[in-house]
């Protein structure tokens, strides 16, 4: 009588620092804190059946973080879930989560793509968000864009094009205060299928900060600082106002709330 | 470029001379700033950065305001190695649950991120409230060896304290040190203002005592200077001031005696012991950290001390005498902690585990609670028997039998009479025959070499040991494996080989090589070595006196840190460091001492009498045994007289085993029945 569940979580906070190697170990303990029937792997090192379709870079938020559960006996969901979630520690939450029926698409499958949202500092948000506008406008047209990426085992070559399917800038107006004022934010839907394409990699492909070196197509002057946040927003598939999201269906909006009060 | 982040500063440090308010007691503290914003750019740019960001299940963060007295609780060597620390857990649990007492905790950044809060003058700082050292009224360090020396004048020196504790005045923190290597502080001497002798629970609550009320004495406008506060912490039990010491030399550079210079303070510094372990039962909201640590495990202390008397332990020594925990506390304790951590391992610790006298009943309900969980069980055990096996098969039950540990120390029966490891070859082969048989696949041997007395024929012991135990492992089943794993012996104090010469790095090298030649045709058999170089300044931090705090200074000031890392290779450091301090490393640690000549740690109380540990040293080199104190007769190392225990064992009435020793060897040396304690005092 096994149990497969889904779930939407957030990795934000302090535990951004967390590596996605250190995950599986939290959410083990935090399953046994919340005495909730996890299953576990058979072998002599058994592990608590939580897997997570892919990796999050050290240091980037999320509020579209996702992974299965499977139990092995049934529990009552929004109770129990709940639980786990103030189990959790700080900035880990559980934001929705769906039972997954026999049959389903594989999780992996319903995460197609991911809607990445890039914020700057309060400092020359008009002036950026014109500039990103323009530059997003010429990468959507063009057929390929590349950027070299630099790795301790050498360089690759990558042609970002291919992995971007929409993308906004907008200036968005947070309340007075720390972190308050005018900034720049940029959301992009990117896929999931196809080679890894991050956030820092369309970032140089638009002339900014992203450590890659431009190539082919993309313009050849650094003139744009790295964001001060990079926010994993959702994973779904990609839809005209932005992106589907994958448990809930609901679209989340590839202009952001311009009035927005500041994360 | 468009939407670069004005640049941030972090919060300046006060100077010298402004930071008072910020130590007032309660509301009227000022609040000491946050670094975490300063912090946090820096943070993706730096090794395992989940480190330093605090958050940990079970941290306790505690307003600044509510408190009267705040402790900083350090450990100074990296959080990986540290957070698992029981000293620090328990004292971070006792001192947090005063209410107007606040603890927060404080490791070693990596040198990566070190280098950028030099850049940009960020303080060392607490875990929890990120909070800069310098504005905490004690930081309490725990030694456990000394490796850590160098990295603990670096925290002050981050943490913008003086390193100097003649430099301090009322505004800069106490510099407390604890731990086994605070039973000889005197390389430190100069940088610390005291150090506690021996079980912490107690002394740590009496010194927060007198530090509230000190503060509130000044507060009240109390004419009480840091002078006056070092007076009255010299009035605790256990508590050493070196500031009020004197070393005082014969002519020819040897020390004649460390003296009160100071009046009113005792001339000999007595440890703490804490009597009964039943009112102590922490940690127990243990932290759950969320970046790898060298033990993630519940851990419980099931007992404390250990009388076996092998003359090379330290903490053998002067942990002495033995307090158990009760078994249905331990279990208790167990039961609760892995429930509120999640914790998948459960740590039964001492030195010598499977010595509780109700070791194999709480193994069983242990082991019956968690049967068909994923819930593991381990203990560390230095004996070497076949109760050994049985109780590794017990609390294997839910595992693999994997790798079994033993430890015999020494290779030859010669040897293992001086150190007084009690076991003989035959008992050891059995041993290892009887786990081989029941199915463990790798046996790992330990042992040192340097010991005195040591000849050639006692190293190659080691290498024909591990090659008979290799040889026992291939008969019962291809696939076994035999790890032998030899350390050179570093001479610690409070034992009955202080007196004893240090092996140089090139008589281990010689030595190890002699090892490696003997096993190289026996494939299977692994040998582990640590480096030979890194006893030597162990060594030297370990029996030095206070003549050895330069070095130790210049070894910092020379970029010295983190000693005991392998990344980290700072012997050649050191060694300049001697050179133009004019340390003889020669004469502190490779010469033997004889029975006149003072120690730096004499005027240190560990309880053991020093005669009596002289005479353990001539009973070691005439090869004579001596047998644990818990199953014969007292032998007077001095330890019991004036507390109100001898050893708290026996619980049950003694040993009630939930499976029978296997009698195929061992035990013929160790009863493991009632009559033990029958027979004994
Ligand atoms: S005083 Fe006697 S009983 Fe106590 S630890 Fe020493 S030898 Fe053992």
């Amino acid at each position: 009588m096994q149990q497969r569940i889904r779930i939407r979580w957030t990795k934000r906070g302090r535990v951004r620092y967390v590596s996605a190697r250190d995950l599986s170990s939290i959410w083990e303990r935090a399953l046994r804190r919340a005495d909730l029937p996890i299953a576990y792997s058979e072998g002599f090192t058994p592990h608590a059946k939580v897997s997570f379709p892919d990796a999050l870079p050290v240091g980037y938020d999320s509020t579209g973080e996702y992974a299965e559960l499977t139990f092995a006996a049934p529990i009552v969901a929004d109770r129990d879930l709940a639980r786990l979630s103030r189990a959790l520690p700080e900035g880990m939450d559980i934001l929705t989560y769906f039972e997954v029926p026999d049959g389903a698409p594989k999780l992996a499958r319903m995460l197609r793509a991911t809607m990445w949202e890039l914020v700057w500092p309060a400092v020359d948000a008009a002036e950026l968000t014109d500039r990103l506008t323009a530059r997003g406008r010429a990468l959507l047209a063009a057929d390929h864009i590349e950027v070299i990426r630099h790795r301790p085992d050498g360089d690759r070559t990558i042609d970002v094009r291919p992995a971007v399917l929409t993308l906004a800038a907008a200036t968005r107006r947070a309340a007075p205060g720390p972190g308050g004022g005018e900034h720049t934010v940029l959301r992009a839907v990117l896929r999931n299928d196809g080679p890894t394409v991050r956030p820092n990699d369309l970032l140089s492909a638009l002339g900014g900060d992203g450590g890659c070196t431009p190539a082919a197509g993309a313009p050849r002057e650094v003139d744009i600082a790295a964001p001060t946040r990079i926010n994993r927003v959702a994973q779904g598939e990609v839809d005209d106002g932005g992106l589907r999201e994958a448990l809930t269906g609901e679209v989340e909006a590839l202009v952001p709330d311009v009035d927005a009060e500041a994360a | 470029m468009l939407g670069s982040a004005p640049p941030t500063s972090a919060p300046a440090t006060p100077a010298r001379g402004a930071r008072g308010g910020y130590r007032r007691p309660g509301t009227r503290a000022q609040l000491p700033p946050s670094y975490y914003e300063a912090l946090e750019p820096l943070l993706g740019t730096v090794k395992k950065p989940a480190q330093y960001v605090g958050g940990e299940h079970n941290q306790q963060e505690a307003d600044w305001t509510a408190a009267d007295s705040r402790w900083l609780l350090c450990y100074p060597d990296t959080y990986e190695v540290g957070q698992p620390n029981q000293g620090i857990q328990i004292l971070y649990e006792v001192l947090n649950r005063r209410p107007a007492t606040l603890a927060e905790r404080l490791y070693a950044p990596w040198v990566d991120l070190e280098e950028r809060m030099r850049e940009r003058d960020i303080p060392a700082f607490s875990l929890e409230g990120h909070r800069p050292a310098w504005a905490f009224d004690v930081i309490g360090v725990t030694l456990p060896h000394e490796l850590g020396h160098t990295n603990l004048l670096n925290l002050l020196d981050l943490g913008r304290i003086p390193i100097h504790a003649a430099e301090r005045t009322e505004e800069d923190p106490i510099v407390l040190v604890g731990g086994h290597a605070a039973y000889n502080p005197e390389p430190l001497a100069p940088f610390i203002d005291a150090a506690v002798m021996g079980d912490g629970e107690e002394v740590a609550l009496e010194v927060d005592d007198v530090v509230a009320a000190h503060k509130r004495e000044r507060e009240a406008g109390g004419d009480v200077d840091r002078h006056t506060l070092l007076r009255r912490l010299a009035q605790v039990e256990g508590v050493y001031i070196p500031s009020f010491y004197a070393p005082r030399y014969t002519d020819d550079g040897r020390l004649k005696a460390t003296v009160p210079i100071e009046a009113g303070v005792p001339p000999r510094v007595p440890k703490r012991t804490v009597q009964d372990l039943e009112q102590w039962p922490f940690p127990q909201k243990q932290i759950v950290p969320m970046t790898e640590t060298v033990h993630e495990r519940f851990s419980v202390e099931i007992f404390r001390g250990c009388t076996r008397g092998c003359r090379f332990c330290q903490a053998g020594m002067i942990t002495r005498p033995v307090r158990e925990r009760k078994p249905e506390t331990i279990q208790r304790l167990v039961e609760e902690g892995v429930k509120d951590t999640g914790f998948g391992e459960v740590g039964l610790l001492s030195l010598s585990s499977a010595d509780h006298s109700g070791i194999g009943k709480v193994a069983r309900d242990l082991a019956d609670e968690y049967e068909g969980t994923v819930t593991s069980l381990s203990l560390p055990s230095t004996r070497v028997d076949a109760f050994n096996v049985t109780l590794s098969n017990e609390l294997s039950r839910n595992g693999r039998r994997t790798g079994l540990t033993f430890a015999p120390e020494a290779g030859s029966d010669r040897m293992r009479a001086v150190i007084n490891k009690m076991v003989s070859e035959q008992d050891l082969l059995r041993t290892t025959e009887v786990a081989f048989s029941e199915g463990w696949r790798h046996v790992k041997l330990y042992f040192m070499i340097g010991l005195p007395t040591e000849r050639e024929e006692d190293v190659l012991a080691i290498a024909e040991l591990g090659i008979k135990t290799y040889e026992l492992a291939r008969k019962h089943g291809k696939g076994n494996k035999v790890t032998i794993s030899v350390g050179g012996f570093v001479p610690k104090p409070h034992t009955p080989f202080q007196w004893a010469a240090q092996d140089s790095p090139e008589e281990i090298k010689r030595k190890l090589a002699l090892i490696r030649q003997t096993i190289k045709d026996h494939r299977g058999l692994k040998l582990r070595t640590n480096d030979p170089e890194e006893g030597v300044i162990e060594g030297l931090l370990a029996r030095g006196d206070r003549r050895v705090a330069p070095a130790v200074e210049r070894a910092w000031r020379l970029g010295a840190r983190f000693d005991g890392w392998h990344e980290m290779p700072t012997l050649d450091t050191w060694r300049r460091a001697l050179a133009e301090t004019g340390v003889d490393l020669d004469w502190f640690s490779h010469r033997e001492r004889d029975e006149r000549e003072a120690l730096p740690w004499d005027h240190l109380d560990s309880g053991l009498e020093k005669d009596w540990l002289w005479e353990d040293w001539q009973d070691a080199l005439s090869e004579k045994e001596l047998d644990d104190c818990r199953w014969s007769p007292c032998y007077d190392c001095g330890v019991c007289p004036g507390l109100s225990i001898q050893h708290d064992t026996g619980y049950d009435g003694g040993m009630q085993l939930p499976v029978v020793p296997s009698g195929l060897g061992g035990n013929e040396q160790l009863p493991v029945t009632p009559e033990r304690y029958a027979s004994g005092a």
